[in-house]
């Protein structure tokens, strides 16, 4: 009766999290703040309403068409004198990732899920790596040995005044739990300033690719992406098959739409990055390895998507932008944060870690959690019906694949 | 064979269905009491589907406030609901039981009018006379879809069809949010030629409401809660306000934010409360407190989940100057005056 004890330490978890106030706290200002901006964001640009439903459309006709694309991309790619791979499972990309990096290496990463999905950081700092988390919120949860409870503000649940302990004990200086956060910002910026420059490595995700010219699209605020992708001489990228869009055109569409629901009217950079770094400019000579990386390697990861692409109901999880909208509607996930999930987040959580993991007891966990209230595909800009995915999930769960 | 994956709270829902016919594994009779006086034929070609949520509603009041008191304790709620179970499955029914003997201090006429009442009186007072099956009525198996059981849910849709149609049923008209929807949208992806109208209370109210005169006795302020099922899954969100604005006397007064397609699931939906009894309740305090902020004296709602959950989150709030009514009582007080 393992099942038994598993759904007892889960709902231990839930619990514990849910009895949490400075939890709950964290939470209920964030999701206060998030559904004012989405709500500035959209009037301000009213036609991202109608842009969303284009990009289901664009995630409709990609989702079945996901290796091809990637097939598609890794020739542009190695066109422009990248190189590409499809990794068919999480250990495989691993390899390749590990391979390319080798060992006592300094690594400057920056946050993605697909990392998180395949424990990257931890493989490479296995292999005696040294390995940095630069984005502000993953790097405060590296430093605390703790894991994201949101897909786009890993350190949701983390307020303040512990951000200052772990900083004061990490950094050496001294910082008041009663400080500015300016100044804990300072003080990851100070810290993580040198590393950028020193390092072999750089890792990054996408949020999304343009298979015609295999171009890279990646959204961020902080810069430090820009940073772990420009500086060292090496950048290699792992995203998600399902990222993959055919066009350039399509991969605008698909990014707009993104970051509008994740709240920004417009964020601080979108970086395309098609290829390494080159320059022309003595005797139109091609050098590779200008300011920018020498090296440019793109792994596009498999590992169940493809399997998933083929359940009637449940491949719309595939459409998913990763904008995080639907955890701020979820009323479970207003009190447990990313207690409730496992590598992605409550419904489409499940869904994940039933088919892309294969782990159903977790997903039964998670599936049960769900309240199948709906508020979420209110708010989804591709109208994913996670209450239909659930209910398929547990007919699956109880009745078996068959049946 | 329920796989092992299924939480117990669930599958002790789902035994009852299929044994009894109803979500608690109690006798029909005993969910047919509330229309003894109302004399409603059984015969007619519209039936009433007063649905388990309503029928039992004291009944599953308690059986949840001793399912939560368990869950917070070391024990947790998964085995007693194991051992309830177990216990049906040797012939002792504990929990009918229990509600036997609860439902003899509950006769009728000793509470305000309850839902159901309201909901035949004001129905009556449209010019509508629909039938009751009482005893005979089918149970719409939703708890059987929310668990994963579809064969078992499939197999109960096509047995409740042939049940009403052996009434010469022809419109059904549906209460609880969760029994509508499973009898109107789920059954006739089961069931073969499924030529059963449904539709729900608040269609019918709102269409002949604007004819009739009605006011509350004083007046209040209410909010109203829309209930997942009937504003996400059955898009009835402009009936309910409908029906209040159309009360003198009633001011209505709504979140800011989480009102219509954006209201805040209660904690019980599908039979969340049933696994997890004290997160569940953590909601309903959640949802509770944002009703509060409207300043509202009465919380309206129509669903018997939700009127359940929305009690117990004032209560754990100490909150006792604000009431939670159905929209069906209200409407009925205000046709009276």
């Amino acid at each position: 009766m393992k099942k038994t004890s598993d759904f007892k330490s889960y709902k231990k978890e839930i619990m514990g999290a849910a009895h949490d106030d400075r939890l709950r706290l964290a939470l209920s200002r964030a999701i206060k703040s998030f559904r004012s901006n989405v709500k500035n964001a959209l009037e301000k640009f009213p036609h991202t309403v109608e842009m969303a439903e284009e990009v289901l459309k664009i995630k409709e006709a990609a989702i079945p068409r996901m290796e091809e694309l990637a097939r598609q991309a890794i020739t542009a790619i190695e066109e422009n004198k990248g190189k590409g791979y499809i990794a068919r499972t999480a250990d495989e990309a691993l390899e390749i990732i590990a391979d390319l990096t080798g060992t006592k290496k300094l690594v400057v990463k920056g946050k993605t899920m697909t990392g998180e999905e395949i424990g990257l950081r931890e493989y490479l700092e296995d292999k005696g790596n040294e390995v940095y988390e630069t984005d502000l919120g993953e790097f405060i949860i590296q430093k605390m040995g703790s894991r994201p409870m949101h897909i786009l503000s890993p350190s949701i649940h983390v307020p303040r005044e512990d951000v200052a302990r772990l900083f004061s004990k990490i950094m050496g200086q001294e910082i008041a739990p009663d400080s500015d956060i300016a100044d804990m910002v300072a003080a990851a910026r100070e810290y993580l300033r040198d590393k950028f420059f020193r390092a072999d490595i750089g890792i990054s995700g996408a949020n999304v690719v343009a298979a015609e010219t295999g171009t890279l699209f990646i959204i961020e605020n902080e810069g430090n992406i820009r940073l772990a992708t420009g500086a060292p001489p090496v950048h290699i990228a792992l995203v998600g098959m399902e990222k993959l869009v055919p066009s350039l055109g399509d991969a605008y569409k698909v990014s707009e739409v993104t970051w509008r629901y994740a709240n920004y009217t417009i964020p601080s950079y979108v970086s395309l990055v098609s290829g390494p770094s080159k320059t022309g400019d003595i005797e139109k000579v091609t050098t590779y390895g200008a300011h920018g990386p020498r090296e440019f390697h793109v792994i596009f990861l498999d590992g169940g998507r493809t399997r998933l692409a083929k359940y009637p109901r449940l491949a719309q999880a595939l459409y998913c932008l990763r904008c995080g909208g639907c955890l701020y509607e979820c009323p479970v996930f207003a009190v447990t944060a990313g207690h409730f999930g496992d590598k992605y987040f409550a419904g489409i959580g499940a869904v994940w870690a039933a088919i892309v993991d294969e782990d159903m007891e977790k997903a039964a966990s998670i599936a049960y959690t769900c309240l199948t209230c709906g508020r979420c595909r209110e708010r989804c800009p591709v109208k994913i019906d996670v209450p239909e995915m659930i209910i398929e999930l547990r007919k699956l769960l109880a009745e078996g694949d068959s049946a | 064979m329920d796989s092992e994956l299924v939480p117990p709270g669930l599958t002790y829902l789902a035994d009852n269905i299929i044994s009894r016919q109803n979500i608690l594994g109690v006798t029909k009779e005993q969910g047919a009491r509330w229309a003894q006086k109302l004399d409603l034929p059984r015969q007619a070609e519209t039936t009433f589907f007063a649905g388990c949520g309503y029928q039992f509603s004291a009944q599953l009041e308690i059986l949840m406030s001793l399912a939560r008191g368990i869950d917070k304790s070391v024990i947790g709620a998964e085995l007693p609901m194991r051992f309830a179970r177990f216990q049906k499955k040797l012939g002792l029914n504990l929990p009918g039981i229990y509600s036997n003997v609860l439902s003899l201090s509950m006769l009728p006429g000793k509470e305000e009018v309850k839902p159901l009442e309201a909901a035949i009186k004001v129905l009556r007072n449209l010019g509508i006379q629909p039938g009751y099956l009482a005893e005979e009525e089918p149970c719409c198996g939703a708890p059987l879809n929310h668990a994963g059981l579809q064969t078992k849910f499939a197999d109960n849709a096509r047995q409740a069809y042939e049940k009403l149609k052996s009434f010469r049923v022809k419109q059904v008209i549906g209460i609880v949010p969760y029994c509508t929807h499973a009898v109107q949208k789920l059954f006739p992806l089961y069931v073969d030629g499924y030529d059963l109208e449904v539709r729900h209370f608040l269609e019918v109210v709102a269409e002949k409401i604007p004819s009739n005169k009605l006011r509350y006795p004083r007046k209040v302020k209410v909010t109203y809660h829309d209930p997942c099922q009937l504003v996400r899954y059955l898009s009835l969100v402009e009936e309910p306000r409908l029906i209040l604005k159309s009360i003198e006397n009633i001011e209505l007064v709504e979140p800011d934010w989480t009102r219509g397609e954006w209201a805040t699931c209660c904690g019980g939906g599908g039979g969340f409360e049933t696994v997890f009894p004290e997160l569940s309740q953590v909601l309903a305090v959640n949802r509770a407190s944002e009703l509060l902020e409207t300043g509202a004296e009465i919380i309206v709602t129509h669903c018997p989940g939700c009127i359940m959950q929305l009690k117990d989150g004032l209560r754990e709030l100490k909150i006792d100057s604000v009431e939670v009514l159905d929209l069906s009582q209200v409407v009925a007080t205000a046709m009276e005056t």
